[in-house]
């Protein structure tokens, strides 16, 4: 972790980045993710579906099954007969929409509390660790389950919007990562001669935190951000899933695949479950597969 | 040693006290509006001071932190507490019954579940790292690789699903009726279905951790097997089987013992996703369907005796990395 630290400059790093074979997979896998999502409203405007809009006449049969795909519908219909292919596009912009705000915030947390714990050992240290501790010590669904049940008013109705929730939620937990990531990053900086040499010539602490050690921490910090946005998109499908997270009828993979396998339906139309799905495993795929093509470039061997 | 494990334990201590104020703060939110998140549907006004008068919401807050940890006034027969045996952890108005009894009915389908998937994917990661490190850069390798890639990016309902309908739904379309779709049936009443009704779920949540943990063995055999010792035992014409089944891998697990142990303790919610999708009757079941339903004391119950469960068993973890490496090394 620390070799990118001992680089002369940053952007050499990410030119090797882009050479690596397999971080160019994965950088071509999410770039289709993210087009994905910024063009579903183009792919609902060009077959005057829309994600929420149903179908009953055209794509349900008269036993009341969905069609499979066909000229009309790529992807087939669900069993409300909505267009399966836009419910996909636009299930991409929940997963961004949610990951993205998700891990930024956990990143933000995270560095924070990293950065003092690392740069005041001691008691300090010592009580933020705690901390960290704590938050890891709830299991994330269960908790984001007694988290989603109380977040309901007294007419039964949420008290915040649940796409926020799930934002928070997964935020909550995912903060952990950073924190211990940075925490232990400053702790190696922090005995440096430039970290020395600016506190000896009279710099706050606070000039140096964030002058000296924040700008060697950040590359490696944004870095870790790609290889947690998967993990938190995974979380949110994962709620979604179970009914809690994003609620219908937006569109979300998680509860699409949750009403495929619910109702059986995939049964007779698997692109049902398998347009989520696959967009699901392209998605943390291409993820997975740039943040390895940065070990292998940070850290060849 | 001794200084060793009290300070393990005390951290531990601490940190589950911090976890159960924390859940009292949570509970303590829910009840401000009791009608919303415990009182049975179109409860009427009588049956809501009852529970405002059960759970003696009208004293304050350092008086009902202490019923909630040492002991509570009874409810409706049952006793109430954190700290006394069995430990209570709350009343539900809903199912009228104590949520303690609710769980501990469901306790052992997801125990099964959880001790079932972890044998398996322990014994093959340890079985396709080991593999994948001797035969390092051949195609074994990157097949292993492709598979731990693959079982990683896959979410486990999706994984669930997926064998759910080719090994449940494909087969028994062809007559072949080997896995069930679901249920679940105990230990003591007929083991062989106990298996057959867990073996889809047991895969289920093991390819997932089969992506992480063959990898990690890998890379620590590797590690390992570039060390002196084993270059001395080669040296003495130790077979090369044995080098890395008795030398290199017993050196290599310590990493995947820690590991495993967290994994474990983080596991209920990959057993949520999985009861859920094969309808096995556990604990995770309880939890979604109380979640959704709203009934907050079994949620929160369930969300204590995870976070217990999880520092419970971290501490265990650390314990046994010690005994096994006492230099501390790890």
């Amino acid at each position: 972790m620390s070799s990118p630290l001992t680089r002369p400059g940053r952007f050499p790093v990410l030119r090797d980045i882009l050479r690596e074979p397999s971080a160019r997979i994965g950088l071509v896998l999410v770039g289709a993710v993210v087009l994905a999502a910024l063009l579903a409203p183009v792919a609902a405007a060009l077959t005057g579906h829309g994600p929420n809009q149903q179908f009953r006449a055209e794509a349900l049969t008269e036993t009341g099954l969905p069609t499979g795909p066909n000229g009309d519908f790529w992807f087939g219909a669900d069993g409300n007969g909505r267009d399966v292919l836009v419910r996909t596009l636009y299930g991409a912009r929940i997963s961004l929409l949610v990951g993205i705000p998700a891990t930024t915030l956990a990143l933000l947390i995270g560095t924070a509390v990293g950065l003092v714990a690392g740069f005041f050992p001691g008691r300090t240290d010592r009580l933020l660790s705690l901390g960290t501790d704590v938050a890891l010590s709830f299991p994330f669904v269960v908790t984001a389950l007694s988290l989603v049940a109380l977040n309901k008013g007294g007419d039964g109705r949420p008290l915040l919007n649940p796409v926020v929730l799930v934002i928070i939620v997964i935020s909550l937990f995912a903060w952990t990562a950073f924190a211990r990531l940075v925490r232990n990053l400053v702790v190696v900086l922090r005995e440096r001669p430039f970290v020395e040499a600016a506190l000896s010539l009279g710099a706050s602490r606070r000039r140096v935190v964030v002058r000296e050690i924040l700008p060697n921490v950040l590359p490696v910090v944004v870095v870790y951000w790609a290889v947690q946005l998967p993990v938190n998109i995974m979380l949110e499908a994962t709620l979604s899933f179970l009914g809690v997270g994003v609620q219908a009828p937006t569109a979300s993979w998680g509860s699409m695949i949750a009403e495929a396998q619910r109702s059986s339906l995939y049964q007779v139309q698997p692109w049902f479950l398998l347009g989520p799905g696959i967009a699901m495993f392209v998605t943390v795929l291409g993820f997975n597969t740039i943040s390895s093509g940065v070990r292998n470039v940070l850290d060849p061997g | 040693m001794i200084t060793y494990l009290l300070r393990q334990a005390s951290r531990a201590l601490t940190t589950l006290l911090i976890v159960l104020v924390i859940a009292f703060g949570l509970t303590r939110v829910a009840y401000r509006d009791p009608a919303a998140v415990l009182a049975p549907r179109n409860a009427d006004q009588r049956t809501l001071d009852g529970i405002t008068r059960a759970l003696r919401l009208d004293e304050p807050w350092y008086l009902q932190l202490w019923h909630y940890l040492y002991r509570g006034p009874d409810i409706q027969g049952a006793e109430m507490g954190l700290f006394h045996w069995p430990p209570a952890l709350g009343y539900s108005f809903r199912q009228q019954r104590p949520v303690t009894e609710l769980i501990l009915e469901k306790i052992p389908a997801t125990l099964s579940l959880a001790l079932g998937a972890v044998v398996i994917w322990m014994a093959l990661s340890l079985l396709f790292g080991v593999i994948a490190a001797r035969r390092r850069d051949t195609w074994v390798d990157h097949g292993l690789s492709v598979f731990s890639y693959t079982g990683l990016s896959v979410p486990t309902f999706l994984t669930g699903i997926l064998l759910a309908y080719f090994l449940y739904f494909k087969l028994s379309t062809y007559g072949i009726r080997w896995f069930p779709g679901g249920g679940y049936v105990p230990l003591a009443e007929d083991p062989f279905q106990w298996a057959r009704h867990l073996l889809l779920p047991w895969l289920t949540i093991a390819i997932a951790e089969i992506g992480v943990f063959q990898r990690v063995v890998r890379a620590n055999m590797l590690d390992v097997l570039g060390a002196d010792y084993i270059r001395t035992a080669r040296a003495k014409g130790v077979s090369e089987r044995r080098v890395h089944f008795d030398h290199a891998l017993g050196a290599a697990l310590n990493p995947v013992i820690t590991l495993g142990g967290l994994e474990l303790a983080a596991l209920m919610g990959g057993a949520i996703v999985t009861e859920q999708i094969f309808g096995l009757d556990g604990v995770g079941r309880l939890a979604v369907e109380a979640a959704v339903g709203g009934d907050f004391p079994v949620v929160i119950g369930t969300t204590i005796l995870a976070s217990a469960v999880f520092v419970v068993s971290t501490f265990v973890v650390d314990v046994i990395t010690r005994l096994r490496d006492p230099s501390g090394a790890t």
